[in-house]
């Protein structure tokens, strides 16, 4: 019966600097099929802190996110979540995950979706209590009355909704997500976007998002790590100084352009391959 | 005049799904309408003897002659269908199961599943009539052989078609293969495996008639093999209509049967 409530934001807006890191990542290096796919990647995520990772194809960030989520081991280094191992983390219902594919059980309605990894993370809960969390996360993600729609009577981005929802009935300390607006046309993306934001604003999550759009990572993230190609590295990283709340009239301050070219010009610096490996 | 065309495109679409009901029919049901037609005239004209084609009267007057002895036929070898096709998808789905659930076990059993399949089943019949006898359980034993094929088959294709990402999320939360298996696996691979049930199903009729030609002493196989040791040629086609009606049967209630167990399946998607 413990169904931790969605941490309020309270008083304690969520945008304010924590000192302590939530992930850290250590001289992080990744061989896959005697390829290089990271070298040597530090990375530090403060707790409640948005942060994208954005790169060329091929240069690893899904990879470097499937490190911090347990499923990839690095080949050397380490990662902490909260003086965890991302294994341990993740049993710990510390780590929800969103995927360009939403992956809806497609015989399930949505608010089954949205619990059905909880379901399976904690057996003591009752389908009530499932039931209940599920229409929750709905609600937070504003899909409070499609709960008993089946994913075929979704559009994409509200299945992508029920996705993030169904991260989110984990309760984890962070949301990792590889590119999960990529498959959405441009408004939808947007709209996506402006959501996760208001989320992440509600409750407190730390959130790191792999991203393809130069857009997407200034509207919404605190700090943008650019990864190169050959190997997968982080190459430069970036401080987004936008205040929060933002919202998308964001996009055309004076700031955000000026950040857009400088994200560019380091974004086609990071198609250069790197130096000797 | 702007709402206009709007009227016209939501006339037209409820008339085209009417024409598209009645139109998908209409030209089969003609051909149908018209071979028998010219079947019935050319055994005529021609004055083609009964025992090698009969005209389409001919069968309808032996079936309704010989009504009573083709119904208790048609029972008898829609029983040994029935429950030839219910053996082949539980011991389909087993299989499928053991091979997805122990990795080793289904290593070792897919090869030979597949070398088995090659088997050219019919002749399988002269043996399993040895090993069983005349009554219903060499049938059940050729359906099976015949019909669980498909079964197995594309379940195994739905099981394995589940997408990695999914796995990652069960993954990561700690769920047991028991769990991946029950809770993931086995409903996404529910369309293939009712796929594989409306192929069994078709192959169910097939093994009962092989399994009669065999040996038996009922069931419409045996009235068709009967009959043509007697040049009664009429009475074979008369049977082999009930055979094709069978199928038929079979076959759509397998398909209500999939509108049933998975009514979410992209086929049956409103999108």
């Amino acid at each position: 019966m413990r169904i931790e409530p969605i941490r309020p934001a309270g008083g304690r807006p969520a945008h304010i600097r924590h000192h302590d890191d939530l992930i850290s990542a250590k001289s992080v290096s990744v061989t896959l099929a005697r390829q290089l796919v990271l070298q040597n990647i530090d990375l530090s995520i403060p707790k409640g802190s948005f942060v994208s990772l954005i790169g060329p194809s091929g240069c690893g960030k899904s990879t470097l996110l499937k490190v911090l989520a347990g499923l990839v081991n690095p080949t050397s280094g380490s990662v902490s979540i909260a003086g965890l191992s991302p294994v341990e983390a993740a049993r710990k219902r510390m780590i929800g995950l969103v995927f360009q594919e939403a992956n809806l059980l497609p015989w399930k309605n949505a608010v089954d979706n949205a619990s059905m990894l909880l379901g399976i993370a904690d057996k003591s809960l009752s389908r009530a209590d499932l039931r209940a969390r599920g229409q929750e996360m709905l609600e937070l993600v504003g899909l409070g009355d499609s709960a008993h729609k089946r994913p075929n009577e979704l559009s994409g981005g509200m299945r992508q909704r029920v996705a993030i929802a169904r991260a989110l009935a984990l309760d984890p300390a962070v949301l990792l997500m590889d590119e999960p607006f990529g498959a959405l046309d441009a408004i939808t993306r947007d709209q996506m976007g402006q959501s996760l934001l208001e989320i992440w604003q509600r409750t407190g999550k730390t959130i790191v998002l792999v991203t393809h759009s130069i857009d997407e990572a200034i509207h919404l993230s605190r700090h943008v790590h650019v990864l190169g190609i050959k190997p997968g590295r982080i190459t430069e990283s970036l401080d987004i100084g936008l205040p929060y709340p933002r919202d998308l009239s964001v996009t055309e301050d004076p700031e955000f352009v000026r950040l857009v070219v400088q994200l560019r010009t380091m974004l086609r610096a990071s198609h250069q391959p790197g130096g000797a490996s | 005049m702007s709402d206009q065309p709007i009227t016209n495109l939501s006339e037209s679409r409820f008339a085209s799904s009417w024409s598209q009901a009645t139109g998908s029919w209409l030209p089969a049901v003609i051909l149908l309408l018209a071979t028998i037609v010219v079947w019935e005239a050319v055994v005529r004209v021609f004055a083609i003897s009964a025992f090698i084609i009969p005209a389409p009267t001919e069968i309808a007057q032996s079936l309704v002659a010989q009504w009573a002895t083709l119904m208790q036929a048609t029972l008898v070898t829609a029983g040994e269908i029935l429950f030839g096709f219910l053996v082949s998808v539980v011991v389909g789905i087993a299989i499928a199961l053991v091979i997805v659930r122990f990795d080793w076990l289904g290593r070792a059993l897919y090869p030979l599943v597949v070398l088995f399949q090659n088997v050219p089943k019919v002749a399988l019949a002269p043996i399993f009539i040895l090993w069983f006898g005349y009554g219903l359980a060499p049938k059940i034993g050729l359906i099976l052989v015949i019909a669980f094929f498909p079964v197995t088959l594309s379940m195994l294709a739905g099981m394995q078609a589940v997408d990695r990402s999914l796995l990652s999320l069960m993954n990561s939360v700690g769920a047991s293969p028991t769990q991946i298996l029950f809770r993931i696996r086995v409903p996404h691979s529910l369309p293939n495996l009712m796929a594989g049930t409306k192929i069994a199903a078709t192959l169910s009729v097939i093994g009962a008639i092989v399994g009669e030609f065999a040996g038996a002493s009922d069931g419409l196989g045996y009235v068709i093999q009967f009959a043509s040791t007697q040049l009664d040629t009429a009475l074979v086609f008369a049977a082999l209509l009930l055979v094709s009606v069978l199928g038929i049967a079979f076959y759509y209630a397998a398909e209500i049967l999939e509108r049933i167990v998975v009514p979410w399946a992209p086929k049956f998607s409103r999108a």
